[in-house]
């Protein structure tokens, strides 16, 4: 008995140990991704301002905005979601968080939802409950180029623009820290804007080209593909905090299970050394 | 010495430009245009084609390729743009073969029914336009010798 099992529990060690490199190994590669995606998402959203500070100095100061992406300006009915999820797993929570969040919302919608899943993950998963997949877009997040994310917002954009939906919402991972990521929900569209009372019309006329009307037309779609795009960025910073995270405790975990395991194997060994004491003195006992 | 404005250029992955400028010109959909300091103020959106700056104190100009955008002129001179390269940043090569590849895609595609055809030959149009302006910007600027 002894033997075989002293045999198993050395099988086991050289598997977890295995393990335990390929673990160790993916940590270090996500700490490596993590930095440079990071320091990529810190760069992005620096300028962000300038598009919604443009936006808001036009509604401010003129009164022939189209109202068509402005809220309020007609009924939701049908709503687009869009969820950014990661391409790949073995990221802890880090998919099952924003699609537990995203499908919460979608169950209580009474109109069919549309959706627009960016990340194979997500799409996965939807396409299986047999949801309504208006787009996809499946490449790593971390090379995503803006350009890309104008082929994400274009489709969303033209739906909207035909009144095939009303509501654009999007669901996303965002950075609080390296430790901690949170599902957050975000409205791209319609844009959300009251006429502020507190901030002054500018001084000075300001001339737009073509038009403030056309120059308004042309910022919101420009916002809604920025705030695409950022959260794209974003989500691929925490895809991999999450995933470090996970490959750390996995590592430690692992590193556990073969303290334990080894424990057991020097008590096996052990066990067996003293049966066999045991056996030689009876043996030389029987002999004398 | 002209008097000089401060500007920035924006792209969305990164600050592309900041510095003193006496003279910006860019693309609008009318035509270049040219914008110097205590301009009136405006917001006019660009088309995909050259930027030239005059630097504070410098006799030349320093040339761009920006693909669409808006300028915003105020006491600073804003301009956020969705692509933006310096000459020597720019893949001749390759702005060349898309352009080609673009231009194909134009022949083929006569006649838009409207919607997604009609979105994929202004895609086809800008390409062009792109590749053009890559290709000029890296020979130093279509429109006027230094």
């Amino acid at each position: 008995m002894a033997g075989s099992s002293m045999r198993d529990i050395k099988r086991r060690v050289r598997s977890v140990t295995n393990i335990e490199h390929i673990t160790n190994a993916m940590k270090l590669v996500s700490a490596s991704k993590l930095r440079r995606a990071k320091a990529k998402y810190e760069k992005t959203g620096e300028y962000f301002h300038f598009v919604t500070e443009s936006i808001e100095d036009i509604f401010n100061n003129n009164s022939d905005i189209p109202v068509k992406y402005l809220a309020g300006s007609r009924e939701i009915k049908n709503r687009c979601y869009v969820v950014i999820t990661s391409g790949r797993g073995l990221c802890g929570s880090f998919n099952s968080n924003i699609i537990r969040l995203a499908e919460a919302e979608m169950r209580q919608d009474p109109n069919p939802p549309r959706l627009v899943a960016v990340g194979a993950k997500g799409r996965d998963y939807f396409k299986k409950r047999g949801y309504d997949l208006r787009a996809e877009y499946l490449d790593q997040p971390e090379s995503i180029a803006f350009v890309e994310a104008r082929k994400i917002s274009g489709p969303i954009i033209r739906m909207f623009d035909e009144g095939e939906i009303d509501e654009v919402v999007m669901f996303h991972t965002a950075f609080v820290s390296t430790l901690e990521q949170k599902a957050r929900r975000v409205r791209l569209l319609p844009f959300e804007i009251k006429r502020d009372p507190e901030i002054l019309p500018m001084e000075k006329q300001v001339e737009y080209e073509p038009s403030a009307a056309e120059v308004f037309n042309y910022l919101v779609p420009k916002y809604v593909e920025i705030m695409i795009f950022n959260a794209v960025v974003e989500s691929a910073v925490c895809e991999h905090a999450a995933r470090r995270m996970a490959m750390e405790s996995a590592t430690d975990n692992a590193n556990g299970m073969i303290a334990d395991l080894t424990l057991f194997y020097n008590r096996a060994r052990q066990a067996a050394i003293t049966s066999e004491i045991t056996e030689i003195v009876s043996g030389a006992d029987a002999l004398r | 010495m002209a008097k000089s404005v401060a500007l920035d250029i924006v792209t969305p992955d990164r600050l592309f430009y900041r510095g003193d400028v006496e003279l910006v010109i860019v693309r609008t959909l009318n035509g270049d245009e040219g914008f110097m300091a205590n301009h009136l103020w405006a917001c006019k959106l660009l088309s995909t084609g050259e930027l030239w700056i005059q630097e504070k104190g410098s006799k030349d100009f320093r040339v761009a390729a920006i693909s669409g955008g808006f300028i915003d002129i105020k006491e600073k001179f804003t301009i956020f743009t969705d692509a933006a390269e310096w000459p020597e940043e720019i893949d001749v090569d390759r702005a060349r073969r898309s352009g080609a590849a673009a231009e194909e895609r134009l022949k083929t595609r006569r006649a838009p029914v409207g919607g997604e055809d009609a979105e994929a030959l202004s895609e086809a149009k800008t390409d062009v336009r792109k590749s053009r302006t890559r290709v000029n910007v890296a020979g130093g600027g279509a429109r006027r010798k230094r």
